[in-house]
């Protein structure tokens, strides 16, 4: 069987996913290797192998993790090959803390809702964008902080817009994710292949 | 909170629903707001999550506050589809 190496280490989330996706899908069959240097990455991986329905097995070693995966022949459904941990194009972009416009009571609710409903569906987007008053779900407070925890482990990228929360006075009481920039905000836009808005 | 299995409650309206939230956040147990899963059709779209652990509580405080529910359901979840009990 062909055997093929993915060196993922000092790769930021969710790269040593997409890579080891990458060359899963360029074979029929045969074996990848991935090596990751951090346990998150080793988690996010070994789900994507498991997410796929492929035998998959983790050897420790000193400061890395192995993850050998193996692809055999005509063992992936077509369903299946559809999950993966997280999707590589998708954002999803919060404009404000709560969902649509008419009632602020069930915009707070509806957000909720919206936003426990991303941890249960696969796969997950790729990055989560905050900005204007969505700064206030990433930040101390905030009903959903357990949920975008959960996301964030699972490898998607939580950014918040830096001059919102600095707008609001919150920049210290950012919970989850990182604090980013303008330039960031739009590269994330322009090379997603699917925004969903949510204001 | 466990995330196997839970016990779901679900409401004819929303107003019942975000009602029954706010009763239940001034409440010890730990409950939260969902939409309610695929597998429950009828009802108005959110439902309140519970531990099972905490039925009786959870029973009490219906009565006590006389909160006006459609269903309690036990989920337990499954790779691609939720099992769903009608517990009452």
């Amino acid at each position: 069987m062909k055997k093929i190496e993915v060196d993922a280490r000092g790769q930021a989330c969710p790269k040593p996913v997409i890579m080891t996706k990458k060359e899963l899908d360029n074979i029929e069959e045969g074996i990848i290797i991935t090596i990751v240097d951090n346990e998150v990455a080793k988690n996010n991986v070994s789900k994507l192998a498991n997410s796929l329905g492929f035998e998959y097995k983790v050897d420790e070693g000193e400061n890395e993790y192995l993850i050998t995966i193996i692809k055999g022949k005509g063992e992936v459904k077509e369903e299946e090959k559809a999950k993966g941990a997280v999707s590589g194009d998708k954002v999803v972009v919060f404009s404000s803390n709560t969902m649509g416009k008419g009632s602020e009571e069930l915009g707070k609710v509806l957000i909720k809702s919206f936003i426990y409903t991303l941890t249960e569906t696969n796969p997950y987007p790729a990055t989560l964008i905050f900005y204007n008053g969505g700064v206030h779900l990433t930040c101390e407070g905030s009903p959903v902080l357990e949920d975008l925890k959960k996301l964030e482990d699972e490898g998607v990228e939580i950014i918040s817009c830096g001059t919102c929360l600095d707008y609001f006075n919150i920049k210290d009481k950012l919970q989850v994710g990182q604090i980013s920039n303008m330039y960031t905000i739009y590269d994330k836009m322009a090379n997603a292949g699917n925004i969903i808005n949510i204001g | 909170m466990k995330d196997k299995e839970y016990g779901i409650i679900t409401f004819k309206s929303t107003h019942f629903a975000i009602k029954a939230e706010s009763v239940f956040g001034s409440q010890s147990i730990n409950t939260r707001t969902i939409p309610v899963p695929r597998e429950i059709s009828r009802s108005c779209g959110l439902a309140i999550r519970f531990d099972l652990d905490d039925m009786e509580k959870v029973d009490q405080i219906i009565s006590e506050f006389n909160l006006d529910i459609d269903g309690i359901y036990k989920v337990i979840k499954g790779d691609n589809l939720n099992k769903v009990e009608k517990l009452n």
